[in-house]
């Protein structure tokens, strides 16, 4: 029986790697998000803060609903924090001022569906943020394709949030196009050059994309050097996206997108820091979580490249999701003192 | 730095050790009285061999040690006997401290059997916490060639420093122990090994080195100081530490050519061959933050943890709970009322902030933290699972039984699982299916030899019969020869034939079990050795019976026949 935990340990050597109870490492994760939403609120207005703060309350309210039918204790589910957190990942992830019932479907298919149907924390085979992502993606994909042009804190939005409605600046669908977007409807004539010649993106999107790129960046370093999450996914999927988008680009620079493209817009850095990231849905051991992390990148070049969607984070998350099981099968050690894995016993 | 090779996992919980290693080593108050239990040792317990009222001394036998595994007890008090029970002897204290000590032997000189016995009869056992009787561990070189002795001084869980504190004391005792159990098992080099946190104790041993070298000691010693990380001093763990040697699942260092000693078995070695003083103190670490004169004591066996903690300034009501051992291995102990044993290597006396009770478990999050810490390289989350499913086939399958519940993966764990528990739990699930399984097996060879017998006693009835009859009728007539017409001879010299194999089958196995691990109880092959036999001789019978009888067939040729 051990009667020492790290948890409540204040005098560990710094040496040693104190991990902080479930809660405290939502609670971290949800603060180094912090940066990525302040950034996003910047450039794409308060319909940002408003679709994380709408999410993020349907994520509590629907968890707690379900475990008041799962007759399950309520506070102490609820302060682990876990549905908030969902919360905060989809409302970032939709197009700013979304339509409040867009969220709520969403949040359904995250809390509901998604994570207590399965059994609540820690059953969930998928992420649930990204099985939410995907189901308005391929069920709205008017509504998920359009980003509002970079703008300022306008309220106009919000009251279509409001009113369930798109923002009219919406509409004009080159304007909300985001810049893999943007790239992926170029047209199989068009050479890149002649591409960015055009200037398909409005003023300042694509930097804006890059600031929000590197705040994500920002809090997920926070997250690795606070060790509350392994360096080994984000690292492993961003090394396998710059690989192969490397390989592709070189192969034909005139029609594949650079790797600092394909790295500093859309999910990319958001993906691998706040969402592969995610423990339960995740391979749980360190081999398993490199070739967990290099999958979602390979399959976020690949999709990008030659898929139908612009992105792909959500979709190479999923689908990596459901190689977890056989990934933690395969990847395990040889424990001391045996000459071959557990896998591998007769 | 000497070289050092890697365990996997580990971690670093603090150490806490400054408490208790400040003080010197000093001897606790003689008790007035002592309870020392007959089980202070792994294995069977001792049998008392003093009634109430008998006088002894100190170094006194009272009680000796019953079957393979187990280790005599001795009275650590002079006095007069109280109490004798199922589970421990008490003694009341007469104030003298008379000793009764045996013949010191010159173990440079004397013969190993003479060393062993020594061992035998003073009752040592490990005294790192997992009480081993020595002389049985000292008996593995009669199967297995041993190379190295490892004197295991790391000492790695927190708050313990008996063996620091021993070390400082009794630096060139605990190395003379060392030679002596090195020459036992004949061991070609010893090392030490010991975690970085003890720069007094590395000193002490380095000058006591250096001091025997000068004198010329018989056996090479070797001091390896490694990094402090939790769990270096596991067996296992510490071998593959200093030697780079793997300890097969299920084996024992021995397979690996390795014995391990803690310095203070080593040291009580030394004073049972030189001073031939029986095992009836030892060292054991008071810390803690409920009582106020932390530090070592050398501790008379079966002194009360109560008394003993009032001695160094217990403060009752910042008291907790008292922990037998470290905080990441030890037990709480039910009540401070219990008596001070040859595994008591540790008490804390941890008030409720120091050692908090773990707060409710969440579920489990599949971080891997668990998995990235097992100095086994298991798997612990899934050894969870499997242990909440009771999924026993995984459980053996993903090693449970390598688990050495160092409790890191606990130790670790974001969602407070105690899983340790939950490993130590399906363990004894599983042990105890495996006894079940075996009494029922035992119980079917018991039944087999019943059936066995009586077909036996029966073929032999019959055999008495038929010889009767044929006297009667004086005349082997074809009428008896058309009784027993039928008789298959072919079949049963086949018969015998396969009964005559599975005695030697039997008697094989007999042969190599015994051989393999002399400790095993060996009733149930016996019982099988019996049952082949039974059915052999009743083969013999019939066949000669039928070879007897004259045939009005011609029999098969015997070259056609032999099977």
């Amino acid at each position: 029986m051990s009667m020492m935990h790290a948890s409540q340990v204040n005098d560990a050597k710094p040496t040693g790697a104190t991990v902080p109870p479930t809660a405290t490492l939502m609670r971290w994760v949800i603060i180094a998000t912090l940066p990525g939403i302040a950034t996003m609120s910047y450039f794409f207005g308060l319909g940002v803060l408003s679709n994380v703060v709408l999410a993020a309350a349907f994520g509590l309210a629907f968890e707690a609903a379900v475990l008041r039918l799962r007759r399950r204790p309520l506070r102490s589910t609820l302060n682990d924090s876990s549905a908030l957190l969902t919360g905060v990942l989809l409302g970032v992830s939709l197009p700013p001022a979304s339509p409040w019932w867009l969220i709520g479907v969403g949040m359904i298919a995250a809390i509901v569906v998604a994570k207590q149907l399965y059994g609540g924390l820690g059953q969930n085979p998928f992420n649930p943020a990204m099985v939410g992502y995907a189901l308005l993606l391929v069920s709205f994909p008017t509504y998920m394709t359009l980003w509002a042009p970079p703008q300022g804190l306008l309220p106009s939005g919000l009251w279509a949030q409001i009113a369930g409605r798109l923002p009219t600046a919406q509409l004009d669908s080159l304007s909300g196009a985001t810049p893999l977007d943007a790239f992926k409807h170029k047209g199989e004539a068009v050479l890149a050059s002649e591409f960015w010649a055009t200037n398909p993106l409005p003023d300042g999107a694509l930097s804006a994309w890059r600031w929000v790129a590197l705040a994500w960046l920002a809090g997920g370093l926070l997250l690795v050097f606070k060790r509350i999450i392994s360096w080994h996914i984000p690292v492993a999927m961003l090394s396998s996206m710059l690989l192969l988008a490397t390989l592709f680009y070189l192969s034909d620079p005139s029609h594949f997108a650079s790797p600092l493209f394909h790295l500093l817009t859309g999910a990319a850095l958001f993906g691998a820091f706040f969402i592969a990231t995610d423990p339960v849905s995740a391979a749980s051991s360190r081999r398993g979580k490199l070739i967990y992390g290099a999958g979602i990148g390979a399959l976020v070049i690949i999709i990008r490249t030659f898929g139908g969607y612009p992105d792909a984070v959500a979709f190479a998350v999923l689908l990596m999701n459901l190689c977890v099981p056989l990934l933690d099968i395969y990847s395990v050690p040889r424990p001391t003192g045996h000459e071959s894995p557990p896998g591998e016993q007769p | 730095m000497p070289s050092a090779f890697d365990f996997p996992g580990g971690i670093h919980p603090p150490e806490r050790k400054q408490r208790s290693n400040q003080a010197t080593l000093i001897d606790a108050a003689l008790p007035s009285r002592v309870t020392l239990p007959l089980q202070q040792h792994s294995g069977q317990p001792a049998t008392p061999c003093v009634t109430q009222g008998d006088q002894v001394k100190v170094g006194s036998m009272i009680a000796k040690r019953e079957g393979m595994i187990s280790s005599d007890v001795h009275a650590s008090l002079s006095g007069v006997v109280t109490e004798v029970s199922a589970t421990h002897i008490s003694i009341e204290g007469d104030g003298h401290d008379t000793w009764q000590r045996l013949p010191s032997i010159d173990w440079q000189y004397e013969k190993p059997a003479v060393l062993l016995e020594r061992l035998n009869e003073s009752g040592i056992v490990g005294l790192g916490g997992a009480g081993f009787p020595t002389h049985i561990k000292a008996r593995v070189v009669e199967h297995h060639a041993i190379h190295t002795l490892v004197m295991n001084a790391a000492e790695c869980e927190p708050y313990i420093t008996a063996d620091d504190l021993t070390l400082r004391h009794y630096s060139s005792e605990v190395l003379e122990g060392a030679q002596i159990i090195a020459r036992l098992c004949g061991a070609k080099n010893i090392v030490i090994g010991i975690e970085d946190n003890k720069p007094e104790a590395i000193e002490a041993l380095k000058q006591a080195l250096s001091l025997n070298q000068a004198n010329g000691q018989p056996i090479d010693v070797e001091l390896k100081v490694i990094p402090t990380r939790y769990p270096s001093g596991g067996e296992r763990q510490l071998i593959k530490k200093l030697l780079d040697l793997n300890v097969p699942s299920g084996g024992l260092p021995a397979d690996v050519g390795v014995l391990c000693h803690n310095p203070g078995t080593l040291l009580a070695v030394l004073y049972a061959v030189r001073d031939g003083q029986p095992l009836v103190s030892r060292v054991v670490t008071l810390t803690g933050e409920a009582i106020a004169q932390p530090g070592n004591r050398w501790v008379r066996l079966g002194t009360s943890v109560r008394g003993l903690l009032e001695q160094a300034g217990l403060n009752t009501l910042a008291l907790n709970q008292v922990i037998q051992g470290g905080p990441m291995m030890g037990s709480p102990l039910l009540t401070p009322d219990t008596p001070v044993t040859k595994l008591t290597n540790c008490l804390i006396a941890a008030t409720l902030e120091e050692l908090p009770p773990a707060p409710p478990e969440s579920p489990c999050i599949r971080c891997g933290e668990c998995e990235s810490v097992c100095p086994v390289a298991l798997l612990p989350q899934q050894l969870h699972w499997y242990a909440r499913a009771e999924d026993d086939k995984q459980l053996e399958r993903y090693h449970l039984f390598d688990c050495i519940e160092c409790g890191a993966c606990s130790y670790v764990c974001p969602s407070q699982i105690a899983l340790v528990d939950d490993y130590r739990d399906a363990k004894h699930r599983l042990r105890q299916q495996r006894i079940e399984a075996t009494k029922a097996e035992h119980a079917k060879h018991r039944f087999e030899f019943r059936q066995a017998r009586i077909a036996r006693e029966e073929v032999e009835k019959q055999a008495r019969k038929e010889a009767r009859q044929a006297q009667s009728r004086r005349t082997p007539s074809s009428s008896a020869a058309a009784s027993s017409g039928e008789v298959d001879l072919r079949g049963l010299r086949i018969a015998h034939a396969a009964a005559k194999a599975s005695v030697r089958k039997a008697e094989k196995n007999l042969a190599r079990v015994a051989q393999q691990d002399p400790q095993q109880p060996l009733d149930d092959l016996e019982t099988q050795l019996a049952t082949a036999k039974e059915n052999l001789n009743a083969a013999e019978l019939q066949l000669a019976q039928a070879q007897q009888q004259p045939t009005p067939t011609p029999a098969p040729s015997p070259s056609q026949e032999s099977p």
